[in-house]
């Protein structure tokens, strides 16, 4: 079981929004800490005191620093690369697709664009990624 | 010097053949012909040679090409005698000589004449005009690499065109979707978390937003379909369409459980063309037999193929809804439907898909129905002549 916080790394306010009600829905606990651009999420990775989130969710269409680097920095650093990255975004692009997976996404998802859809494809990637995945240790000597 | 002439007798005498006879043969060709000495004087020249130069044989005799032409053309004219005389066999050489206008090229012959002890005392030319042949083979050369620069030109173009549309469709699929999440996002916040606050009505208007919103996603991705049925290379190889066709009646009839729908493919249908379009119109086409078969007691559809004038020409049939010929044109255009939504869901672009990869593929296609007794619809996926029309 991971309690650790849910980076959400997404610039829509809106889709925050939403996004933050279907965790609430389905009654996850985890803290959900939200960057609203690459170099925020990067900072909060990297900087100083780094935040250990339990799962990353990733939108590739980002200002300033774009989705996919974010994605291939946090796999360049040791601290952070076997977190639970889901690079959840509006395009099934095949291209998109392919890069995800080459820089080490561990998962792609496509927000379907009715509520209720969302809703229920959270509760799917909160079960799997929270509680059924076991995720890399993190402790001394690892 | 004998001719043909009487005797005493009056019978005629036998025709010899001298020099007479033989400079009449010579003076009457188109070729130039002459004849050199070893140290490249001349001995003989033709009538064409006299023409062509505008000289007279008896100025010439005993002059060499240093004497007549300028010296870098004497010099190529000696060289090849030396050529000929060393060699002790004929020499065909392509060589250049001024003529009316500007310098002419020649294809040119030239043989030793050796004496008895084997030595080459002088060497004749026999030359032929090609200038005209060398023009035409330049002019040749010259289209073909116009053509090829228009080529290379038309494909940059077509890579920069199909570079847009890749840009365009992957715009579309991010930044247009994003607002319709929103759209039905809050409209089902609103459905949730003020229901005490909205009667029926007030609800019911929430519901057609969200329904709007659907379609509209819908039709994007729709969009996105067709496009990548327009910009994904076209790379033709060897179809097996029947193996193609049961693939995807396989996953409809899978999708669709309650139902029971015959459908039959005939064996051996093959294509040379691009497998995954070709299997994106077979989606499109049994996929839409399937549908308008849905109020049909025991429906059929079946995929055969004839070959109309040496082109294949597959047919997918269904006893199903059929639709009104009269609306048969604009069958084809993107989000053109014959039926409401109420009858049969859909957007209404399977058929411009299937249209523009049939297209694509330099073929032709062409629907037949009738209200309630079914669709009939005939493809070609190969180029044809321009007189061939598919029936």
């Amino acid at each position: 079981m991971s309690d650790g916080p849910i980076l959400l790394v997404e610039d829509n306010p809106d889709d925050v929004l939403l996004t933050v009600r279907a965790f609430t829905k389905n009654h996850i606990k985890n803290a959900l800490v939200v960057a609203t651009d690459g170099e925020q999420a990067l900072r909060l990775l990297h900087g100083d005191e780094p935040l250990r989130p339990a799962l990353v969710l990733l939108d590739i269409k980002l200002p300033k620093i774009d989705g996919l680097e974010v994605l291939r920095r946090i796999r360049d650093d040791d601290r952070t690369r076997s977190l639970p990255v889901v690079v959840l975004t509006t395009s099934n692009e095949e291209r998109d697709i392919v890069d995800s997976y080459r820089l080490g996404a561990n998962s792609f998802v496509r927000k379907p664009v009715v509520f209720e859809e969302f809703v229920k494809a959270v509760n799917v990637l909160g079960v799997y990624w929270l509680l059924v995945n076991e995720p890399a240790p993190t402790g001394p000597g690892t | 010097m004998s001719t043909g002439t009487m005797d005493e007798t009056g019978g005629r005498l036998p025709v010899q053949v001298g020099q007479e006879q033989l400079m009449a043969l010579l003076d009457h060709t188109s070729a130039v012909i002459y004849m050199r000495d070893a140290d490249g004087r001349y001995l003989l020249v033709n009538q064409e040679y006299e023409r062509l130069f505008r000289l007279r044989r008896e100025d010439i005799v005993g002059l060499t090409d240093h004497d007549l032409f300028p010296a870098a053309i004497a010099d190529e004219f000696r060289a090849n005698d030396r050529q000929a005389l060393a060699g002790g066999v004929p020499v065909q050489v392509e060589e250049q000589a001024p003529g009316e206008d500007g310098l002419r090229t020649y294809v040119t012959v030239k043989f030793p004449l050796v004496d008895a002890a084997g030595k080459a005392y002088a060497v004749c030319g026999i030359s032929t005009d090609i200038t005209g042949r060398k023009q035409a083979e330049e002019q040749v050369r010259r289209l073909n690499d116009e053509l090829e620069l228009r080529v290379r030109q038309r494909t940059a173009e077509l890579e920069a065109s199909t570079q847009e549309l890749d840009a365009f469709a992957y715009s579309v699929s991010h930044d247009l979707r994003a607002p319709l999440r929103s759209l039905e996002g809050f409209s089902q916040v609103l459905l949730e978390d003020y229901a005490d606050a909205l009667d029926e009505q007030a609800q019911g208007y929430l519901g057609r937003i969200q329904a709007n919103v659907n379609r509209m996603a819908q039709m994007i991705d729709d969009l996105l379909h067709l496009s990548r049925a327009t910009r994904t290379q076209l790379q033709r190889e060897r179809t097996d369409v029947t193996a193609l066709a049961r693939e995807v009646t396989a996953e409809l009839v899978a999708g669709e459980p309650d139902r029971a729908v015959a459908v039959e493919i005939d064996d051996g249908l093959v294509a040379h063309g691009d497998p995954h379009l070709i299997r994106l119109v077979l989606q499109n086409l049994l996929g839409n037999a399937v549908k308008f078969t849905a109020h049909t007691d025991d429906p059929v559809i079946r995929m055969s193929a004839q070959p109309q004038q040496g082109i294949d020409v597959f047919t997918v049939r269904d006893n199903g809804a059929g639709f009104d010929m009269r609306y048969a044109p604009k069958m084809f255009d993107p989000f053109q439907r014959l039926h409401s939504t109420a009858e049969f869901e859909g957007t209404g672009i399977g058929l411009a898909i299937v249209h523009r990869v049939v297209t694509r593929h330099g073929g032709q296609i062409r629907a037949e129905g009738e209200p309630g007794r079914g669709a009939t619809f005939r493809f070609s996926l190969t180029p044809a002549p321009d007189d061939w029309v598919l029936r």
